[in-house]
Order: structure tokens, then sequence, then C-alpha cells
């Protein structure tokens, strides 16, 4: 898994990791430096990340995205060059990535996600997915947790954005707590007024702990359908779905034709129409078309909200506005959220966000839920 | 059906006024790197950047608008080229300036339609914050430490300013422990510097490393008649001997303290260092193995060489500057760092302490706050939102927002809070600010009021003072050398006594406060002034309760506040960060601050030492 050579710090290394080391400590830097990481998507929300994991330092990263430069896309990120037009998103992305740290192996990668053959995600220790379809997300998560491969996925709607976790069944780690001194009557350790116990903020000592994640699919799956989570939806407004559920359709919306299953979960509303919208159109609303677009987003809208009975009031009128492109401000503080949450999980320090993070940047909230079995 | 133009998510006026109002974003560090980011990705055109540092290698883990060959020069103007190149058509000017300069007067704030602070030091933002006041200019203030961070809107009128809600005060600990009875590494380290001052830089009366015979625990009423020589002058008369600093500081000093006995009934009395023995010794060949080299704790003999060495080096620096030159400490000029590296270990030694390694001594001493990239980009997004509310004319929407590491109990992990409204007695923003300060009259001196008083408390730059005696006597004049001659006055020598009033004015921060003075005799030792109203050391303690006017839809906001002494719920706002070492300006620090970051808990506890 991660290679154990390079354990020699080297005075480059020191001198500019000096106050991430001071916070997450040597080993941990050790751990990053020895990790490859996937990164799928160069949008705005990609770039964020981008910069985030080459600077903390990891081994290597890897963009892929099959995407061509457009006009509106040099606005939104800043890896690509105004001059990049036409060329592939991870492309032309890649020498400013290169530049933010030498130190890191970044490369470009043009093939389609969906094209790839499993044995390609097993060269990393993390799979990072943002803008991605759910049926890639769950398949990529299906084959990397087989393998020990801890994966990530995000995405960004206009002021909302969301990342989901998985570091398997089983993800060790260790929190850094200050060690209580307790005072030993000759052997005073840390100055001669020692006499009752105190915690020492330099002295720490170092608790292992382990945390356990479900895949994409079963997190999926929450069943709504009993009293306990009907309830909880009646507590919940409006915004919370917006917020909350960015990711939590259920299969049958593919089949939403078919309105009549029972065994389906609650859908949740402006992330499944979203996600509809995509499946149906190859594409996210885009402000350019954004009549017809919202149109049909209200569309979905309405049809996914009657196919549960509920009244179509419950998606504000103007949820649309929060649909189109990315928004810089909320890509950096979901990709800051993530590109954390990287480093956490691959340095094993520090307690991971279990399973959900979701921000709402009209309000600045962000919470972490878990969706998956108790 | 309601037409909505949109410019990506942003409605049509909304993305029109960014494209026409001008930013000023003070700070290109760690944050202020995000931010442009932010702010010109965002669409703002008309941006201006101010910082008067310049680039470091140790920025480069998050100011990642800097690469490498770019270190050593002005932060603004890199970060300016960096984000033409990804956005040309920005309008940018930048500044390698502080922003404290006169130059940046109240006219210039009026220029932006706001200003977003991206500081790390808590007297500029006293001064920002004065500035937008004076301007009636929206302000967005920030910082971050490690994990932790925060936003927060100040509008004058509408919210509190900065200074509202008092600050931890700075704290110093009492001469005679660094001098005579150090406890704790810290003390140890503080004596270091002082030690450093005090040999090659400037001296400092209030930095004296000898032993303190006017220890009130040490019961020592005649020190014999000892003459005073200046520690300076003392080791020129030396030659700067390594071996007679060392058994000076190490070992006749020690000895002296052990005198006196009342201070070791109760404590561990410390033991004399003796060069020779130490010399005996081999310094252990510590294995490196794969550990940072700076994280070594040498043993005695291994600091006794490095004392040894690191003095000759300083001494050689300080006379090739020639005569009267000074040296100023930094952490990152070698020769320094080893010198308190040596120094605070020796002292340590002797008082019983485990000692540190050169990488936790340079935290200590140096002040230094770890610093990730993440932690600041999550900010830096959120200052963006908050300066669009303003612009949306939505400032009723803005809030007050803490990151924290772990969720709360209420799952948040960005938490935000109702803006406060001002203080109505804050000592700035209230309409007619008032303070009350008790000193000596006979032993405060003009100088010490202007100083340490109205600039280092009441963070004034250049303040002008009227005695309200019916005359309007001018004790301090803020134009140069007008009232030099009353520097060394006392403040008696003017009739200010018992209920005098100073009028105080600062021009540049277009500030006016009023001055009570009350006469004390009997101030605690070591303290030459006491603000009435101000609890000592008290630290603000804010829950991260929701507060009654944050609409966040739930209905159930009765839900009791989820402050308790648990780690997670409170917060400190993080106002101050190391000082921005400055590298080339006629600048110079006043305070520093310790490292009193605890980062194994969610909160956040910033004292400032001043030294």
């Amino acid at each position: 898994m991660i290679e154990k050579e390079e354990s020699i710090i080297s005075e480059e290394e020191a001198a500019q990791y000096d106050r991430q080391i001071r916070l997450w400590g040597l080993d941990a830097q050790k751990r990053l430096r020895g990790s490859r990481v996937l990164l799928v998507g160069l949008r705005g929300l990609g770039a964020e990340v981008a910069k985030n994991l080459i600077l903390a330092g990891v081994k290597g990263l890897t963009l892929l995205d099959h995407e061509q430069v457009t006009e509106e896309s040099c606005r939104a990120q800043f890896l690509i060059p105004v001059t990049a037009q036409g060329q592939n998103r991870a492309q032309a992305s890649l020498e400013r990535a290169q530049y933010l740290n030498p130190m890191v192996e970044v490369k470009a990668d043009t093939d389609r996600v969906e094209t790839k053959p499993d044995k390609f995600f097993l060269q990393f220790e993390a799979v990072c997915l943002t803008g991605c379809s759910r049926d890639l997300m769950v398949r990529v998560d299906q084959l990397c947790a087989q393998h020990n491969i801890k994966v990530f996925c995000g995405d960004v709607f206009g002021y909302h954005g969301y990342m989901f976790s998985d570091l398997g069944q089983e993800h060790n780690y260790v929190e850094e707590k200050p060690k209580v001194v307790k005072p030993k009557t000759d052997e005073s350790n840390d100055g001669p007024e020692a006499k009752k116990p105190k915690v020492d903020p330099n002295e720490t000592t170092m608790i292992k702990k382990t945390a356990s994640f479900c895949s994409l699919k079963v997190a999926l799956e929450v069943d709504w359908t009993n009293e306990k989570a009907k309830s909880s939806l009646k507590r919940t407004p409006v915004d919370y779905f917006l917020l909350h559920e960015l990711l939590l359709w259920f299969p049958a919306l593919l089949h939403h034709s078919s309105c009549g299953s029972h065994s389906l979960c609650v859908p949740r509303f402006s992330p499944t129409v979203l996600l509809k919208f995509r499946t149906d159109k190859g594409r996210d609303p885009h402000p350019e078309s954004f009549e017809a677009d919202a149109t049909l987003l209200r569309q979905i809208r309405d049809d996914v909200l009657e196919a549960m009975g509920l009244s179509s009031e419950l998606l504000p009128h103007d949820f649309v506005s929060y649909c189109f492109s990315e928004m810089a401000p909320v890509c950096a503080v979901v990709g800051g959220v993530l590109g954390q949450e990287v480093v956490k999980a691959l340095s094993q320090r520090d307690a991971p966000h279990k399973n959900f993070f979701f921000f709402d940047g009209m309000k600045g909230s962000g919470v972490v839920d878990y969706f998956g079995p108790k | 059906m309601v037409t909505l133009q949109l410019v990506g998510s942003l409605r049509k006026e909304l993305a029109d006024s960014l494209s026409t109002c001008r930013v000023l974003v003070v700070g290109a560090g760690g944050i202020g790197c995000e931010l442009l980011k932010n702010v010109v990705l965002t669409g703002f055109k008309n941006i201006e950047v101010i910082d008067l540092d310049i680039i470091d290698v140790s920025n480069l883990n998050r100011q990642f608008l800097f690469q490498k060959k770019h270190v050593g020069k002005s932060k603004a103007q890199v970060a300016k080229e960096t984000v033409l190149q990804f956005c040309p058509t920005a309008n940018i000017t930048a500044y390698h300036d502080s922003i404290m300069n006169p130059d940046y007067n109240v006219e210039f704030f009026r220029n932006f339609m706001l200003v977003m602070n991206a500081l790390d030091n808590r007297v500029a933002r006293n001064h920002v914050n004065r500035m937008c006041l004076a301007a009636d200019i929206p302000l967005i203030e920030s910082g971050t430490a490690g994990y932790l961070g925060q936003v927060t809107v100040i509008k004058k009128g509408l919210t509190e300013c900065y200074e509202c809600q008092p600050k931890p005060t700075q704290k110093t600990f009492p001469g005679c422990t660094i001098r005579n009875t150090p406890s704790e590494p810290i003390h140890c380290i503080v004596w270091a510097k002082y030690l450093f001052n005090q040999l090659f830089g400037e001296e400092d009366a209030d930095q004296e490393v000898s032993p303190d015979t006017a220890d009130p625990e040490s019961c020592v009423l005649w020190d014999g008649d000892i003459k005073r020589v200046s520690t300076k002058d003392w080791a020129r008369s030396t030659g700067y001997d390594p071996v007679k600093l060392f058994n000076k500081l190490f070992k006749d000093d020690i000895q002296y303290l052990l005198t006196m006995d009342k201070l070791w009934k109760k404590r561990k009395a410390p033991l004399p260092l003796d060069w020779l023995e130490h010399q005996k010794l081999t310094c252990p060949q510590g294995v490196t193995g794969t550990g940072l080299k700076d994280q070594q704790v040498l043993g005695v003999a291994g600091y006794c060489q490095l004392f040894s060495r690191s003095v000759e080096t300083l001494h050689f620096m300080l006379v090739d500057k020639g005569d009267g030159a000074e040296l100023v400490w930094d952490k990152d000029d070698p020769p320094a760092m080893d010198f308190v590296t040596a120094a605070a270990n020796l002292r340590m030694y002797i008082f019983s302490m485990n000692m540190k390694s050169r990488f936790d001594i340079k935290s200590m001493a140096g002040n230094i706050i770890p610093a990730i990239a993440t932690t600041n980009a999550v900010i830096a997004g959120l200052i963006v939102l908050e300066a669009l509310k303003i612009l949306s004319g939505d400032v009723k929407q803005c809030r007050t927002i803490f990151l924290n590491k772990q969720p709360n109990p209420r799952k948040k992990l960005l938490v935000p809070c109702a803006l406060d409204p001002p203080s109505a007695n804050c000592y700035v923003c209230a309409s007619k600010p008032e303070v009350t300060v008790k000193l000596n009259v006979h032993k405060t001196l003009v100088l010490a009021l202007q100083d340490k008083i109205l600039k280092e408390k009441f963070g004034m730059v250049a303040p002008d003072v009227q005695i309200e005696d019916g005359k309007g006597t001018i004790l301090i004049s803020s134009e140069e050398g007008e009232t030099e001659a009353n520097n060394c006055k006392f403040l008696s020598d003017f009739a200010i006594r018992n209920g005098s009033r100073l009028q105080v004015d600062d021009f540049l921060q277009d500030y006016t406060l009023l001055v009570n003075v009350i006469h004390c005799e009997n101030l605690e030792k070591d303290v030459e002034f006491e603000v009435v109203g101000d609890a000592p050391d008290k630290a603000p303690t804010r829950s991260q309760e929701e507060g009654k006017n944050v609409a966040n839809g739930n209905k159930d906001s009765s839900e009791p506040s989820t402050s308790s002494e648990g780690e997670q719920n409170w917060h400190f706002l993080i106002y101050n960060c190391n000082l921005a070492k400055i590298k080339q300006s006629s600048l110079t620090p006043t305070t520093t601050v310790t490292n009193g970051i605890n980062k194994h808990t969610q909160c956040v506890q910033i004292r400032e030492v001043r030294q």
C-alpha cells in the first residue's frame, strides 16, 4: 500500500511543509507522501481539491477528465489558462497544478472515466470523484472498497454542495490527545512546581481508533418508509432536503415512470431532480439555456413530488437558481472540507467525517450527517 | 412566471454590481491568496490588495499563488501577477506596504464598497476596524489557526465592531518568574530571548535576565550594593567569551539565586552548571533515524556546545555590523534560533524541566501558528459568500461563521451565528467613546502614556492628546518632535491628577477617545496601569448557540444552547496570530504572541506575551 522506502524527509520538504508538520506531525506527512490519488473531474470543485492535495504533499495526483475547456470554464477554474479553449480540461490544468508543488507527481489523463477498466483504479490509495453520475460513483466505490482504496465523492450545485466518503469497513486512525501529567514526588518532569496533575499541551499521547463506513449504494438505500424515518422527515424543513439530500436519490428515479414501487425510499428533491436532469439530458442545467432548462427542472420537480404524493410547493419556485453552475466560493468550501478528509484518511490521523457533508452557501451552514445502516 | 436572469449562479443585478464595485483585500498570505482567487473567480473586477510582507519558503504549503522562485518577493505583487494569469481582465492594484501607513486614510477607504481582512495580527485588525468605522464601509473580518477558522461581518451601527468585545489581554510573566523562579519551559524561552536582546540586541529595562533581588518572595533587603553593569557592557568586557558568559549565567547567577533560600523552601532548587564538568561529557550522537533533525533533543553537553558556537557567531555578526550595532532576533536566523534553543534548554535543565527540541522551541519562541491550505480555503470561501450578501443589500443575512474541527452535537461543522449589535460602551464605536484608566500620575511618563497606553492598549497609531484643563494644554502631538520634550516628564508635572480628563485624537483613524484618569498608588507589581472595566485576563467565551435571530427555518430553535465546558462547543475569535514578519520596513513589531494553541481541542486560546 503506502510505500515505506522513503521514510526520510528531505530538508526541502521539512522547510516547505513546516507549518503543516507542526499541525499533523511528521508521521502523517510521510503517509501523505507515500499516497497516490486519482481525481476525476476538473471543474471548479476538482480544481480546489487538486490544489489542496498537491499542497498537502501527496506522492502523486492523476487528473482525469475527458471534457474540453469551454469559454465558461476558463472563468470558473484557476488552473486553466485563458488561452486553453478547446483543449482537454485535465491537460490544460496540468501545468499550473504542477507548479503548485514540484515535489508531487501530477499527471493528466484525458479518457472518459466510464471506460476505465477496474484495474486502473487499483493503483491509487484514494479516489476522488467530482461531477460524476450516480452509477459511476456506485460502481467505483464498490470496486475500491474491495481493495481498501478510500473513496470520496463531491459535487457543487450553485450555492450548495456535498461530499461523501467511504473509507471501508475498518478504517484505522489515531487521535492525538493531551497527556495528563501525574505528579511524581521526586521526578518532576515539567518543573519544580509540578505538584498537581497538569495537562501539558506539549505532551501528548496517540489513541488508536477504528471507524466503519458503508458503501455509497447502501447509503442511498436508506429506508424512509418506516415510521421513525417518516416522522423525522416531517420535522425537517425543505431546506434540509435541498441541503442534505443532494445525493440521496434512489433507484426508482431511474424507473421514474413506474412510480408505484413500494420498496422505494422517499426520494429527495432538488438533487434528485438535478440528477434526473443529468440523466435525461446528458449534461447539467446551463445558464445559456436557462429558460428552457428552468422549465424542464420545474417539470421534473413536479413529476417527482407528485409521484411522492407531496406538494410541489415543497421545493420553492426559485430553487432553479440554485441549480446552475458552480460558484467559486462554494467550490472553495466544499473542496476544502473534501480535501481535508482525503488528507485525514491517507494520513490516518483524526476522526473522519462520517459519511456525508452538506454545505448550504446561502446560510453558511455545514453539516456532517450519516446515512447508512445503524 | 418570474423571469430570472442569471449569470452563472447569480442574479443579474448582483453580477453587475460585482463588476463595477471596488473592493480591498488586506493581506496576501494564507487567507489572502485563497481570497483573491475566490474574489476574482466570483466576478469582482476592481480589486486592491495590500501586504507588507515578502514570501518565505514556509508560506508555500498554503499560499498557493507563490512558487519557490518567488521567495523574497512582495506577496501583494506576486499574488497580483499570478491571479492575472488566470484572469487577465481583472483590474488589480497591489501595494507592498503596511495598511497602517497614513497614506491609507479615511478617504482611501471610502473608495471601496467593502473591505475584506486577511490579517494575522491584532494591531492591524484594530486599525482597519477603526478606518472602516470612520469611513462607514462594511468590513469582513476573519482568522484561522490550524484546523479552526472564523468569519464575521462588521458594519457600523449595525453590528459589533472588532473592539466591542474585550479580547484576552496580554499575558506577561512576572519579572521574578522569568528571572528567579521559572517553572515552565516557556519561562526559560522568554528568558533566553531577553538574554539575546541584552547581549546582542536592543537592551530593554523590561527584559532583565539577572537575578531579581527585589523579588517579594526573596526577602532580600539589601543586595550588598552590587554595582549594576549592563549585561551588554559586561559581555563586552569579557570579549563575549562563551565560557565566561556560560559560567556567569548558568553557574554564578544560579548560585546567587540559591542564596535567596526562601524561594526554594517549597520549590525544587536549581542546579548550577559548570562548563568544565560538562566538557568532559561527550555529546551523544543522536540517531537521526527518520525524524526531523530539529526534532531531536540533545543532551546538556550538546547544548553547551551549541551555546558556545552561537555566541561566537552572533558576536561575529555584531562586530561585523559596526559600532553601536544591534541584532534583531529572528526565528529564521539560524544562529539566533540556535542561541535561544541552547540558552533556554540549559536553563530548563538547571530548573529540572525536560529539555525541548529546536523544533518545539522554535514554535514557542517564534510564536508559530501551524497552518494548512484547506482551513484557509474554507474561510476564504465563506468570506466571499458574506461579501455577496452585503452587495445584494442583505446585510441582515450576514452571520458570524465558525469552522470547527469536528461537528458539534448538532452535527454542524460550520456554525453560523447571528451578529451581535454594537456594544453600548465600546471604547471605539460608541458615539462618544470614553474610558477610565488607573495609574500613578507621579510615576507614569508621558512617553509611557503614548506608547503603552494609547498605542498598545488603545490601538492608536498617531495620538494627539489635550488636557481638559480649561487651557487646552497639548500634552502629546502626533507631529514628530513637537512634544518630544514632554516625553521624559511625569503626568503630574502637567498637573494631571485624580479626576483629570484627557482628550485623545487619532486623526488618521478619525477617532476621539476621552480618557478619565484615576490616580492610584498601589497597583500590582509590574502593572503600570489598569483600565477600569477590564477584567484581568478576561477571555470571551462565546457559545455557539444559533441565537434568536438566525432564521434557520428550524421551528424548534428554542433548543437550549449547546455550550458547556465541553471542548467542541466554544471557540474564541481567532484574532491574533504571530505578527507578520517584517523584513523591510521601518516599523517595529510591538507585540508577539505565545503559541497558546492547544491543537488537540476545538478551542483556541490565544494569549499575547509582551516581550
